[in-house]
């Protein structure tokens, strides 16, 4: 059976000063959770506010549950939008920043308290109710945006980077408690992020954009271990991203000529085509040289030029046939960490490799370039 | 005070955070003001009866009642149709924007004679507006209603100025938010950032008001009479000199700062929300 699409952005352009949306496309599933992702600047934000209505596209259609809202003012949208400061009004409390939407299309008096006191117990922020926006934390700020745009039952709710303003604790917790209502009461969310962490935590789907365009939509764990773009890849935490050329297949396997080094590859590739091979910085490990390799994996001769310590281990940057970022576990590293100058053997397993074709559209920007 | 005590008190004066080095230069300006205030106050506080006099006057109070009532007038008009310019230019980006913003600061760099002649010729019986008013029976010259539009054409600027930087402080994601919550653009207007922008507008409005009454070149060019308080003060300059004058001077000098005083003290906490318990 086909899902049923409560948002649908069909081939949507826009310019906002010298910055254009270009033919976006993509659908966000009817009680699903949906996160938006792509660097600074890729037009994140604008979309969302596209979709909300703030601006008129100059081509392309927006439709909510089937009807064609392309046209419509965002009053008459029906979808509700959280910014990441929250922008609650601050000459209204907060029981009156909740009520806005009921006051706004007329609902009575009594049955506007009655309904805003039940959203703020919901959201345990009834002690709150007769404060000013400038006297809360940053949590219940959210917790307040939250109730005020779920106050008017939206069809779905659009949410900025709602807890990139929040530190580490409270953003777990409010992450938490989103995805529970969102769950519980079958919401169809859209929401920008930076972090794959929320992407995992959160989404059904992601959407990757970049310069306006989309690049890539799926499930996180797809998208995020098969980036089809060197912006997904960046994005998906592929640290190493370097050109190369298919050569000799054997066992199923590629080898593919990166500068005067050989890497192997999951797979059979056309000789000849070039690639982006991407590899974790975490996919590879460090043994002493002379450690005999196996055939799935790739062993290369490295020199360390520097050694970090960070919380998780050791990040190291080292050089061979071509520089390369490796990230080792505490509980692998040894206690004294790598010294530059050292010697090192670097092994990737043929899996942990991903390619990805390069073409004329996908070699502009990014560290690759 | 034990002396490590004293050095240690001097040192923390002396850490390179004393504003002495802006505020020597700066009260010079406020040295001039205090000083302009007491050649008009000192000799008339020597005066009483003179004061009692001109307060007495009613050509004196009638004058100040003209003054003040039209500067009202003028702001409550300036209120009515500055307030939608100054929203529209703060929340446009169109290219013409700067040739909108120019011609509303055009009073502000004219010679108010000049800023006279053009409400002469605009407001006089035979003016592009003048006429067309006078018909239904609005006259402008020698009038009340020539003052209030004197008045409104040299006020510009400042009203819309100050009110147009309230609303530029307005973030726009308010208004957005306001809108997916079902309010119209006009009804986002009213209950989001008309009220956040208060004090901008009352600030603008009492700008307005001081710039307003004290006009003098471009009101005694349409209307002479009925006097204008600043009229009447030249009048009485140029025709029984120096006491005269500075008695009614005195008069609107106390009036205002009282005025201004108990205007700041009112609005202290208008539209300021954020630090509230």
């Amino acid at each position: 059976m086909l899902e049923s699409m409560m948002i649908a952005v069909e081939n949507v352009s826009l310019t906002r000063g010298n910055f254009s949306l270009s033919r976006v496309s993509f659908v966000v599933p009817e009680d699903s959770y949906t996160v938006l992702m792509g660097p600074s600047g890729a037009g994140k934000t604008l979309l969302l506010e596209t979709i909300a209505g703030f601006y008129p596209v100059s081509e392309g259609t927006v439709t909510i549950a089937d009807k064609d809202i392309t046209l419509q003012p965002p009053e008459k949208r029906g979808i509700g939008f959280v910014y990441q400061d929250y922008s609650l009004f601050p000459h209204l409390t907060v029981v009156e920043n909740v009520s806005f939407s009921l006051k706004m299309t007329g609902i009575p008096s009594d049955e506007r308290t009655e309904k805003v006191h039940a959203l703020l117990d919901q959201f345990g922020i009834l002690t709150l109710a007769g404060r000013y926006p400038g006297t809360l934390s940053g949590g219940e700020k959210q917790r307040v945006a939250l109730a005020r745009a779920l106050a008017m039952n939206p069809v779905a709710l659009l949410l900025d980077e709602p807890f990139a303003a929040l530190d580490p604790d409270t953003r777990s917790s409010c992450m938490e408690e989103v995805k529970f209502i969102q769950k519980e009461q079958g919401l169809t969310v859209l929401q920008v992020s930076h972090t794959r962490e929320e992407a995992y935590l959160l989404a059904d789907q992601v959407v990757i954009i970049d310069r306006g365009m989309i690049l890539q939509t799926g499930p996180p764990s797809e998208v995020f271990s098969r980036p089809a773009h060197p912006t997904v890849a960046s994005l998906a935490g592929f640290e190493n991203v370097l050109e190369g050329t298919a050569g000799a297949v054997e066992k199923g396997k590629t080898h593919l000529v990166i500068g005067k080094g050989i890497i192997t590859a999951d797979h059979a590739f056309p000789e000849g085509n070039r690639y982006l091979v991407c590899i974790r910085a975490t996919d590879i490990t460090l043994t002493q040289p002379g450690i005999p390799r196996n055939d799935s994996e790739t062993s290369l001769d490295m020199l360390v030029i520097s050694c970090t310590t960070i919380d998780q281990g050791f990040l190291l940057q080292i050089d061979g046939p071509f520089p390369l970022t490796v990230m080792i576990p505490r509980r692998q590293s040894r206690s004294t960490g790598y010294h530059p100058g050292e010697q090192v053997t670097a092994r990737i397993a043929s899996e942990d490799v991903h390619l990805i074709p390069l073409s004329r559209k996908n070699t502009g920007g990014g560290p690759w370039s | 005070m034990i002396p490590a005590e004293s050095s240690m008190r001097k040192r923390r004066h002396d850490t390179g955070n004393s504003l002495i080095a802006f505020w020597v230069p700066g009260m010079t300006l406020v040295g001039v003001v205090v000083l302009a205030l007491l050649v008009i106050t000192l000799p008339v506080l020597g005066d009483p009866e003179r004061l009692a006099a001109a307060a007495a006057d009613p050509v004196v109070l009638h004058a100040f009642l003209v003054t003040f009532l039209a500067g009202f007038c003028a702001v409550g008009i300036l209120a009515l149709f500055g307030t939608p310019l100054a929203y529209a230019l703060s929340r446009t980006n169109a290219p013409w924007k700067g040739v909108v913003e120019t011609l509303v600061d055009i009073p502000l760099v004219l010679p108010h004679t000049v800023a006279g002649l053009m409400v002469y010729l605009l407001f006089m019986s035979r003016g592009p507006i003048g006429a067309p008013l006078g018909e239904i029976g609005l006259t402008f010259e020698d009038a009340f209603p020539g003052i209030v539009v004197a008045m409104v054409f040299v006020s510009i600027p400042y009203y819309v100025n100050a009110t147009r930087e309230g609303f530029t402080r307005v973030p726009v994601q308010l208004e957005n938010v306001a809108r997916t919550l079902g309010a119209s653009r006009i009804r986002a207007f009213w209950a989001v950032t008309l009220p956040l922008t208060t004090r901008h507008i009352l600030y603008g409005g009492l700008l307005a008001w001081g710039r307003a009454i004290g006009e003098f070149a471009a009101v005694i060019m349409i209307a002479y009479f009925p006097l204008v308080i600043s009229a009447l003060i030249y009048y009485r300059f140029t025709s029984g000199g120096i006491a005269e004058s500075q008695a009614i001077a005195f008069l609107l000098i106390l009036l205002c700062l009282v005025l201004f005083y108990v205007f700041r003290v009112l609005t202290r906490h208008a539209g300021v929300y954020d630090d509230r318990g």
